[in-house]
């Protein structure tokens, strides 16, 4: 059944913000957040209404009932990503899932001088962490570059890189290229050497089903807020055998068994690493999200996206002065168009784009590496999700022709 | 500091005030010019005009991290100096028009000035270009930090 995109749009109550200058905002910075349906917004509020009180504590009803809310979403979450609830630790997002693998895992179970492979590709928050394990724990950080004609990892490096490889650390799909990596073969590569795998699934998860388990990934992290949800949520989803091997990363309150003027004993499993109070309202927020994500087949999602990718990355194209980084219209590309203007900067265009009421991402878009391997300081990016229109890529190619045409 | 234009009363021989403002004389027929924009994407043109005639341009090659202007979105830097008559000089530069632009109206203002009157300097000018919608909160910073970044070398000229 093809997606009904008017019925979609009129689950997102800000898609009808009209903005200062009294332009109609179309919404094509997906990348960095997707906005939320009106089921997610009234399901946190409901929570705050109704029954706001600490999880995991009390025994008053409110406690209770906040408990039982914040499991059930682990429930429902965890399957949507086909895994159980044991094997999900909510984290503040996909920057802290990472950070989880490194503290929590790394930290545990790395030594001088073993070889953690990433790529050019990754996003800072699945570079500095390695980085700063290298510091403390001496481990050798490895690059794989990409090929910058075909925009793509480079598998023949990333092999030979494979060598020796304790860990490999790989973006699921690049939040400035759009390019889907081939996870399923990097896993099964580095599985091959006796590596363990995290993949990055920040961007990835908003474009198509991840099913964990059956995945073979050791470690993935999403966020939250890419896919629907709140921001300030996301998760880190582990193998049981591999979380048994983590220790803790955060220290407090609820992660502990007992605690003495002597020492520390800790939970196991998920809740050794959940110290704090937990996000309620955004576990909460986030699965009313994969709830309302599930009605789709996300096949067909990611259909509709690519046809809109293809389509402006085409027209784009075809206007002087226009360099795509990327192939926006390859068959797995997450919709994310990476461009730039060689008349009109950055910042200038996106500026005079947003007077249009289009908003998108302009600068290094946290992947400084990439940026150098493609030998720019920032780009445009434009990129789309379930809820845009093919009237709002051609009302954003006119305006952007008219923008060029003025301004060049 | 409010900067004033008087004529003289031939009558009583007294000088009346003309105009009250917060800038200098210099940036009227700038403002007027800013004012008298048509819509946002003329006044866009007009800074992208303003962009190109910096008085006191900072070449690329003299960019760098002691004078790039932090918590600006694009590559902005700043020098400030005295010139040889003990006056304020700033030379600028920024790899974005909008906020060269900018750059240029605060060097037509500073310049000349002493430094005791650029620290009295109010960034009341963008509005009355009406540039107010223009900046929004994370460009109005970009543009408050290059206006800061100025008054801070003045201050250490006093």
């Amino acid at each position: 059944m093809a997606l009904d995109i008017e019925a979609i749009r009129a689950d997102f109550p800000i898609l009808k913000r009209v903005l200062p200058n009294g332009k109609q905002l179309v919404y094509f910075d997906n990348a960095a957040t997707s906005q939320k349906p009106r089921c997610v917004i009234d399901a946190m509020s409901r929570f705050y209404e109704e029954y706001n009180s600490n999880a995991h504590r009390a025994n008053h009803t409110l406690a209770d009932e906040a408990t039982a809310a914040l499991e059930s979403a682990r429930a429902r979450i965890s399957s949507y990503f086909g895994t159980g609830p044991a094997n999900l630790i909510y984290t503040s997002g996909a920057t802290e899932a990472i950070n989880l693998v490194a503290y929590g895992w790394g930290r545990y179970n790395l030594e001088r001088d073993d070889v953690i492979v990433i790529t050019e590709m990754e996003h800072h928050a699945d570079i500095v962490p390695w980085q700063e394990l290298s510091k403390t724990h001496g481990v050798e950080v490895r690059f794989v570059p990409i090929d910058t004609k075909t925009f793509t990892l480079d598998m023949e490096a990333f092999e030979v890189a494979l060598d020796g490889a304790k860990l490999v650390c790989v973006v699921h799909t690049s939040n400035v290229l759009g390019v889907r990596n081939p996870i399923e073969r990097i896993i099964e590569m580095s599985h091959a050497v006796g590596a363990k795998v995290l993949i990055d699934a920040a961007q990835g998860a908003p474009h198509e089903r991840i099913f964990f388990d059956s995945s073979g990934a050791d470690f993935v992290a999403i966020s939250s807020h890419k896919m629907a949800g709140p921001t300030g949520i996301g998760c880190l989803l582990v193998k049981t055998d591999v979380m048994a091997e983590m220790g803790p990363f955060m220290t407090g309150g609820s992660m502990i068994r007992r605690v003495t003027t002597e020492g520390t004993t800790f939970q196991e499993g998920h809740a050794m690493f959940e110290t704090g109070t937990p996000r309620i309202a955004e576990a909460i927020g986030w699965g009313a999200a994969v709830e309302w994500l599930a009605q789709f087949d996300m096949r067909e999602v990611h259909a509709h996206i690519n046809d809109l990718a293809s389509w402006t990355s085409n027209q784009l194209l075809d206007i002087p002065g226009i360099k795509i980084y990327g192939d926006p219209s390859h068959k797995d590309s997450s919709g994310a168009i990476s461009f730039l203007h060689d008349g009109i900067q950055s910042q200038d265009l996106a500026m005079l784009l947003d007077e249009g009421g289009f908003a998108v991402r302009t600068g290094h878009h946290c992947a400084q590496p990439l940026m150098d391997a493609l030998g720019v300081p920032a780009t445009n990016r434009a990129s789309f999700w379930i809820y845009n229109t093919l009237d709002e890529v051609q009302a954003f190619i006119e305006y952007l022709r008219f923008i060029c045409e003025r301004f060049a | 500091m409010i900067y004033r234009r008087v004529r003289l009363n031939r009558i009583n021989m007294e000088e009346e005030i003309v105009a009250e403002r917060e800038w200098p004389e210099q940036l009227d027929e700038i403002i007027e010019e800013f004012a008298d924009c048509f819509d946002a994407m003329e006044r866009y043109e007009l800074l992208f005009e303003y962009a190109q005639r910096m008085p006191t341009p900072l070449a690329e090659a003299e960019w760098d991290d002691q004078n790039k202007v932090h918590g600006c979105q694009s590559n902005a830097h700043v020098v400030c100096s005295l010139d040889e008559n003990g006056r304020f000089l700033m030379r600028a530069g920024a790899d974005a028009q909008l906020v060269q632009g900018l750059m240029t109206i605060t060097a037509i203002a500073v310049n000349g000035m002493t430094s005791t009157e650029v620290v009295e300097l109010k960034p009341v000018y963008a509005d009355a270009m009406g540039l107010r919608n223009t900046l929004t909160p994370s460009r109005a910073n970009g543009f408050l930090n290059m206006f800061e970044k100025v008054q801070t070398a003045a201050q250490s000229m006093m």
